[in-house]
């Protein structure tokens, strides 16, 4: 049996219970079996099987339309998105174009946020290719099931965020900015304000980013909190499918959200 | 993983002795077979497959490759072909995880399960993600019941669409099995589940595990949870359910997508072992638990009857 984990192998287990007399029997209940032996082990889906072909079969036709839904294109970009620019600068065409899309979509249905972090530099996943845009780039982009949810925060939950923000080297952000001094947030702005400790902010995020994903922090102790009802990867597609329809070319610019001084 | 193994292999040998006298107890048991006297029963179980119907892409990502519903599939039909008492159970979040679920809503799933002949299944918090109304819509292409034991769906378009346990008779055995599920509010967007009264789990469980295994006779009892297997709190969870239960013999957990090195065996609150088992997600693994009984004459044994526990498969 090759197929079994072999460091499952090794343990050969006798169990005798402190009350081992009347183990899996029950008196006068009336079963007339009792377990002597349990065995077990687990069993690694790997290419070591062969595929049962009925099952392809019954799920072939699903994947064929699933493909061309996939691959039908449904936007355009004017330029390539690059994940290797998100991954080394505080700001970048694709963290832009990411935060600022989802933003867009949010907003639609919370008109009060104050600003955004609906992804973290980690959870930008490839890059986003120039020209035909399809169903699947986006997924490929955004492969998860987060939901965006608005947090209401207090001032100094928001200034531990934007500390986080400043001491990762930047994070996909939008409607703030921020200048890093010494890995430090100074002259920060949110949206268009300058940033008041005193005052309470309402912030979109993720389900993910706010349960502490990639060390995020600032959301444990909410004001308040509330799904919006739209995964991040809807809201992207969402705002490709818009850009489209009113006859625009997906694009994106750095300006200067997040610079190192 | 090297580790585990020099560790286990360590205790292997230390436990000699006592090795020594199971493989003695376990070729007894072989013998009963042939006579009749013993019947095995074979437990097969995923949990958060999350709409993985084709392996994992080769993408250079941590899984790539492994799963896929045709090979698992392929390695049920052949255990089946050697068993002659298979029981094939899922514990949750069937769905979500893959564009099939996104555009299909879960037909592809249901229909693949059905296929592979999975005997019953539980919800998992992932399973409302497109509303009671949305789960609904796929149950005409299952043909297996869904157990829920601590979800009141009464004032919910699914009233009819769930039991709280379902009773699989194999080889004279009765075997009961019941569905628990975690709390979702938190987890699952409000919408989703309006109407849903989510009952204690702890409760429901002992409940109607004692229900099947004192008044319904049942010589085995299985919970397939969607609680997840442990929490750094003291959330309710598989380990929790498995100290403060009475009757249940296997809990088939998930959610928490944990790989197990093997399964945790743990005293309950009436004295007997109840083993949390969970693999993983995405079907990357399908579990297997035998269990091997033997007929029972006279009266209660009143001797120390130990009860063998193997990581290997006869």
């Amino acid at each position: 049996m090759q197929l079994l984990r072999p460091f499952r192998n090794q343990l050969l287990l006798l169990l005798s219970l402190t009350l081992a007399s009347c183990s899996l029997i029950k008196s006068g209940s009336g079963s007339s079996y009792q377990v002597i032996k349990s065995t077990r082990n687990e069993y690694s889906i790997s290419n070591d099987i062969a595929p049962d072909s009925s099952i392809i079969n019954t799920y072939l036709p699903y994947k064929g339309r699933l493909e061309a839904e996939m691959s039908k294109v449904i936007g355009h970009s004017a330029l390539l998105l690059s994940k290797k620019s998100s991954d080394t600068l505080p700001e970048s065409l694709l963290s832009n174009f990411f935060a600022d899309a989802v933003t867009e979509q949010a907003l639609k249905l919370d008109p009060n946020i104050d600003f955004a972090i609906p992804t973290t530099k980690g959870g930008l996943r490839v890059d986003f290719p120039k020209g035909d845009i399809t169903t699947s780039h986006v997924f490929e982009l955004m492969p998860f099931e987060n939901e965006l949810y608005v947090f209401t925060l207090k001032g100094e939950d928001v200034q531990r965020l934007l500390n986080f923000i400043a001491g990762t080297n930047g994070q996909p952000v939008s409607r703030l900015r921020m200048k890093i001094a010494n890995k430090l947030p100074v002259d920060v702005w949110i949206n268009g304000k300058p940033f008041d400790p005193n005052k309470s902010y309402s912030v979109l995020t993720t389900d993910y980013i706010s349960g502490g994903g990639d060390h995020t922090v600032g959301f444990e102790k909410p004001i308040s909190k509330t799904a919006l009802g739209l995964k991040v990867r809807n809201a992207l597609m969402n705002y490709v499918k818009e850009t489209e329809a009113a006859g625009k070319i997906i694009n994106s610019k750095t300006d200067g959200r997040i610079t190192k001084i | 993983m090297e580790e585990l193994q020099k560790f286990n292999r360590r205790n292997f040998i230390k436990a000699g002795g006592v090795a020594a006298a199971s493989a003695a107890l376990s070729l007894n048991a072989f013998d009963a077979i042939a006579a009749g006297d013993v019947i095995k029963l074979t437990i097969l179980h995923t949990n958060d497959v999350h709409s993985r119907v084709e392996p994992f892409p080769m993408d250079g990502s941590k899984y790539q490759g492994l799963g896929g519903t045709a090979r698992r599939s392929s390695l049920i039909k052949k255990i089946r072909a050697a068993e002659r008492n298979v029981l094939l159970f899922d514990a949750g979040d069937i769905f979500q995880g893959t564009p099939y679920f996104n555009l299909y809503g879960g037909e592809v799933e249901m229909k693949l399960m059905t296929a592979m002949g999975y005997d019953a299944s539980t919800m998992g918090n992932h399973d409302f993600d497109n509303g009671l109304e949305g789960f609904l819509k796929q149950l005409p292409h299952t043909n297996f019941p869904i157990l829920s034991a601590n979800y009141d769906f009464s004032n919910t378009v699914l009233h009819q669409s769930t039991q709280p346990y379902k009773i699989f008779n194999k080889g004279g055995l009765k075997i009961g099995v019941l569905g628990i599920g975690l709390e979702l509010d938190g987890v699952v967007e409000g919408k989703n589940y309006t109407g849903t009264i989510y009952l204690d789990p702890i409760a429901k469980a002992n409940e109607y595990a004692d229900l099947l295994k004192n008044d319904l006779k049942c010589d085995l009892v299985i919970c397939l949870s969607h609680l997840g297997y442990k929490y750094p709190t003291d959330k309710v969870s598989d380990q929790i359910l498995a100290k403060n239960n009475r009757s249940i013999d296997l809990i088939i957990g998930g959610h928490t997508h944990t790989f197990m090195n093997e399964p945790e065996d743990v005293q309950n609150l009436s004295g007997n072992l109840t083993t949390i088992n969970q693999v993983g997600f995405a079907g990357i693994n399908l579990g297997r638990v035998d269990y091997y009984f033997e007929r029972y004459k006279g009266k209660r044994i009143k001797t120390a009857a130990p009860y063998t526990i193997s990581n290997e498969l006869d």
